[in-house]
């Protein structure tokens, strides 16, 4: 392992001061809210990080607190905290349920909301340093190699998928993300915050190299609003989402009559299906209409030589998620 | 968790009551020391250096700059320690046998030159802190001059195909020639002019890491010409042999030290190339050495379960007698052969007529080796199948088939006993076997669809020789000395519950010392289900020693103590004598999703008298749990492009976790057939043998298409049921 340095930040805006001083000096910062991926990256060399901004010492960005007009959650509020957390579960059950299904309790336990919107793919090329455009490479390995699980929408020139279970809820929710850096805060919608390879192939969002997530506002839903997060793993727990499905629904009686529907572990960045939200709006949620929202869910995919098997997963998985969420 | 179910004997006084590990408290509070524990003074940190490429000829290493680094005092490679590593290949994948060793053509070194598989070791660093000697490695300039690879066995064994040695990329057998492993009974064409329908069909199988816990590590330090290794191993008598074979040295200057280790499965036994190099660099340093192989050393750099093809051809008569049974089938061995390369299960059946051909096969993945039942779950994976098409095709139970078709005693070859079929109806009737199978596959309506599938063995119970040493002082405090190991099973638990019993004191009576060359008489290893039966075999004995000696002399009084020994050369009489066990599984398939989740599982097992229930139940689950993993998760995926490894490691291996395992009802069918401590037989391996077998069936059954590939994952299933 490389020789690292490793910075305690006392307060946000001491943790973006660090990380622009150590790029003036021409080191790498890295921005650790639980560490549990991103410090097995720096020992496995897929992450060149060589100074660690430690934020296990910042006391602020860490509640999460409910106002009218919504729901603050600092960056370093962990994935339990979301969990557990009585206004989320009763007020955006998709985020709950989201964070609920990432990991084991002891990554929950630490694992930062932040940390889970900043991770880095898991694509097999990249975690096993293949130098591809995560890494700073000109290539990705998966277009004419092992594509099974890479993606059928939005791809190129990368074909990653993101990781995480959380963003598409987010994106679903409309939240809004506050950033900081050294010269100052700015906010940008979630929708707006991941960024498709063909915009940046190597970073997944536009956060600037000094800049951190600090806070998520996730507006108050209107009344009469479901949602929830359906997930198909390879196992029951504690690996991520082949498809994750996140669905919130606003209704008049039994109409629908805005829908957001986002999906996880099929794209680049969380992958809105807006035909299928449209498709949705103004019918009533029926069996009928559930089955043709998924088989609609894969019309502009474009499977890899072997994700095929992606399509009939994502029509099954939309299928049921909007079924879950029929009036009744 | 439901309790095992008993059926057949009573408890003893200890034998056969469920009894806590001896050692169950160092354990959970982690007073336990493993090899990675120890601190010796002055101990200093080594690391390995691994090849890159699939397939590459080492041109030059130039070590100046690493040896540079501040902290580095030692750099290793194939020019300053040319060491073969003999259990590290061997001719005919024979791991115990000395003169195979010494006349194998395929020398394995601990730093190889050409590399063979991504992984391969190319040079180690020790330095003062692990850090430095990580860094160090970075500092080493190999120039690499690439070779052409093959990862697939039967391409490898195309004319054309890059020879990984030179003689090709057969593996040599024990007489250094390149058949292929035949067994041939009967008459196999004889028997397909007589089958009524013939079936053919193809399996594949992948590599299966075997995962323990702990990766490889190993604590070299030396005493004059006295080496002491402190190693994670499965069997500390076959270790310190084969580690003094490999350094020249009388197995008297070799300790081995192997208290507490984090699992094996097969992936530790014998030594291992970290404990020469570790031996080496504390040598030539004089200090302590403590090696460590990372999560993906452990991978790529120990071995597997070998991937396999397996072509298998059938011939039945309309009345379902199978009549001829042919397989011919290829292992993947890796660039080294650690063993056989073995595809068993044929050899349950009784038809007359069989021929099986195996194809060892070198190719530039990682290496195969010893797991758990190393030549078995894959192949009973493929007999099974065929048989189960067969059955359902020609509109028989798969039970009934099995019962019809399964090998049974003869005069020619009688066994001690025989419980296969009982612990086939046994099973079939706990699970409801008829009410779970589906009569027409693939028949319940909607994406979800429930089956039922099977599997059945019989698995080496054989005794063999071993070495116990009791002691009883003037407290009447009985010492047992026994060179076990604990990999898991319980061992030191299950050996001192039979020499309580034997003596005729309780458990809390007698102490256990185990683990230590320099403490302990020979013992057989932790491998092959074998520690029960042929190390507890010389404890009774060596109690009865002690008896008769207590019965003619008296107890000793003072500081006298009397020392029964035993090193028994136990036979069977002839006898043929198994251990049998019968699978069930339900499964649900989503033909949506392509999950596959495992409802319900029905373990049905006569392995003799059971010594403590408590452990052998857990071994049972745990190797089921092992083999549904195998059969829905486990393989590693290579890129044939460049022969990279793209999964190693946990993250995708997908292990079962707690959450995706099922209620696993375990019975033991107990009996005591005179032989083995006790009437006790083999446990460990078996039941790993039929989940794959039994699971794949299930999942055919349900899902109504076959799945010719293991793992069943959902890319596969997805294509085979929307086909």
């Amino acid at each position: 392992m490389r020789a690292l340095s490793n910075h305690d930040a006392s307060s946000i805006a001491d943790a973006v001061q660090a990380a622009a001083r150590a790029r003036a000096e021409g080191r790498i910062p890295a921005f650790s809210g639980g560490g549990t991926d991103l410090l097995q990256q720096v020992k496995d060399g897929t992450d060149p990080a060589n100074v660690i901004i430690n934020l296990r010492s910042v006391d602020e960005a860490r509640e999460i607190e409910e106002s009218a007009g919504g729901i603050s959650i600092g960056g370093l509020a962990t994935l339990t905290q979301v969990m557990d957390d009585a206004a989320v579960r009763a007020r955006l059950p998709a985020l709950a349920q989201s964070a609920e299904s990432v990991g084991t309790p002891q990554i929950r336990n630490v694992a930062t909301i932040a940390g889970n919107m900043t991770q880095r793919p898991w694509c097999w090329y990249y975690r096993n340093g293949f130098h591809c455009f995560k890494s700073g490479g000109e290539e990705c390995f998966s277009v004419n190699g092992e594509n099974g699980q890479h993606a059928i929408f939005g791809g190129g020139p990368s074909f990653i998928v993101h990781p995480s279970d959380i963003a598409p809820v987010l994106v679903a929710f409309e939240a809004v993300f506050q950033l900081a850096g050294p010269d100052g805060e700015r906010e940008v919608p979630a929708a707006e915050f991941f960024v498709l390879p063909r915009v940046d192939p190597v970073n997944e969002n536009v956060l600037g190299e000094s800049e951190m997530l600090a806070r998520i506002l996730v507006p108050s839903p209107a009344l009469n609003t479901v949602s929830s997060y359906h997930k198909v793993m390879d196992r029951a727990a504690w690996t991520h989402a082949e498809i994750g499905v996140a669905t919130v629904i606003q209704r008049d009686g039994a109409a629908v009559t805005d829908a957001r529907v986002v999906l996880s572990g099929v794209a680049p960045i969380p992958w809105r299906l807006r035909a299928v939200e449209e498709f949705l709006t103004g019918r009533q949620i029926t069996a009928e209409v559930a089955r043709e929202a998924g088989e609609m869910s894969v019309e502009d995919a474009q499977p890899l030589a072997k994700n095929r098997h992606k399509l009939p997963m994502t029509s099954t998985a939309v299928e049921r998620a909007v079924i879950g969420l029929a009036a009744g | 968790m439901t309790q095992p179910t008993r059926i057949g004997l009573e408890p003893l006084q200890t034998i056969g009551n469920d009894t806590p590990r001896i050692d169950a408290v160092e354990r959970v509070t982690g007073a336990a020391q493993y090899t990675r524990d120890f601190k010796l003074p002055g101990m200093v940190y080594a690391r390995v250096l691994r090849s890159p490429h699939p397939h590459a000829r080492i041109l030059s290493i130039d070590v100046s700059a690493a040896l540079a680094l501040p902290g580095v005092l030692d750099v290793i490679t194939n020019e300053t320690s040319p060491i073969v590593w003999g259990a590290g290949c061997v001719s005919g994948g024979r791991q115990y046998n000395d003169p195979i060793k010494d006349a194998t053509i395929h020398r394995r070194y601990i730093f190889n030159n050409p590399v063979r598989c991504v992984g391969d070791s190319v040079a180690a660093v020790a330095a003062t802190d692990r850090n430095i000697a990580e860094q160090a490695l970075e500092l080493i300039e190999v120039e690499y001059e690439e070779l052409p690879f093959v990862l697939e066995p039967e391409e490898a064994l195309a004319d054309d195909a890059p020879r990984i040695w030179p003689e090709g990329n057969m593996c040599p057998d024990t007489r250094n020639e390149f058949a292929p492993m035949t067994s041939r009974i009967g008459d196999v064409e004889a028997g397909f002019a007589e089958a009524d329908r013939v079936f053919e069909q193809r399996y594949e199988t992948g590599f299966v890491h075997n995962a323990q816990m702990e990766p490889r590590c190993a604590l070299a330090t030396w005493e004059g010409d006295k080496l002491t290794l402190y190693t994670p191993s499965q069997g500390i008598s076959n270790c310190r042999h084969d580690t003094a074979r490999d350094l020249g040295l009388q197995d008297h200057q070799v300790r081995i030290v192997s208290q507490y280790m984090g699992g094996g499965f097969g992936n530790k036994n014998q030594n291992q190339d970290a404990d020469l190099i570790a031996a080496e660099l504390s040598r030539r340093l004089d200090r302590p050495v403590m090696l460590e192989y990372s999560r993906r050393e452990d991978w790529l750099g120990v071995h597997g379960r070998w991937p396999t093809v397996q072509e298998y051809r059938v011939g039945v008569r309309n009345d379902g007698t199978v009549t001829a049974m042919q397989m011919r089938g290829y292992s993947g061995m890796g660039p080294y052969r650690k063993n056989s390369g073995g595809i068993s299960g044929m050899d349950y059946y009784a038809c007359p007529n069989r021929l099986r051909e195996i194809y060892p096969v070198y190719t530039n993945r990682t290496t195969s080796g010893n797991f758990r039942a190393p030549s078995d779950p894959h192949g009973v994976y493929g007999v099974e199948s065929i048989m189960d098409d067969i059955a359902y095709e020609m509109g028989i139970d798969p039970v009934e088939f099995a019962l019809r078709n399964m090998r049974r005693p003869t005069e020619e070859a009688p066994f001690t006993n025989y419980s296969l079929e009982e612990v086939i109806t046994t099973g079939a009737e706990q699970f409801d076997w008829q009410a779970r199978r589906r009569v027409q596959p693939g028949s319940d309506e909607g994406p979800l669809k429930r089956g039922a599938g099977f599997s059945f063995m019989m698995f080496r119970a054989g005794l063999g020789t071993s070495s116990a040493v009791v002691r009883v002082d003037s407290q009447r405090r009985y010492t047992l000395y026994v060179g076990v190991t604990d990999i898991g099973p319980g061992a030191k638990t299950t050996l001192g519950m039979i020499a309580a019993e034997a003596l005729g004191v309780p458990l809390s009576q007698v102490e256990v010392v185990w683990g230590d060359t320099d403490r302990t008489p020979y013992s057989v290893g932790e491998s092959g289900s074998r520690t029960t039966i042929m190390t507890g075999y010389a404890v009774v004995q060596a109690a009865e020693n002690l008896k008769q000696q207590i019965a003619d002399r008296g107890m000793p009084g003072g500081a006298d103590v009397l020392i029964g020994t035993a090193t028994p050369v136990p036979s069977t009489d002839g006898l043929i004598r198994q251990c049998f066990a019968a699978h069930f599984v339900e499964v649900e398939v989503d033909t949506g999703t392509g999950t596959t989740r495992v409802l319900k599982y029905t373990a049905v097992h006569e392995s003799g008298r059971i010594i403590n229930p408590t452990t052998a139940r857990d071994q049972i689950r745990g190797a089921a749990i092992q083999g549904i993993g195998q059969a829905l998760h486990e393989d590693l995926l290579y890129d044939s492009r460049n022969g990279q490894p793209l999964s190693p490691g946990y993250y995708r291996g997908r292990h079962l976790t707690h959450q995706d395992i099922p209620d696993i009802d375990v019975t033991f069918i107990e009996v005591d057939d005179g032989y083995g401590p006790f009437g006790a037989k083999t446990a460990g391996e078996s039941g790993i043998i039929l989940a794959p077998a039994a699971v794949a069936n299930a999942v055919a059954n349900a899902a109504g298409k076959r799945m010719r590939s293991l793992p069943i994952t959902r890319d596969k299933l997805l294509e085979e049921v929307s086909a």
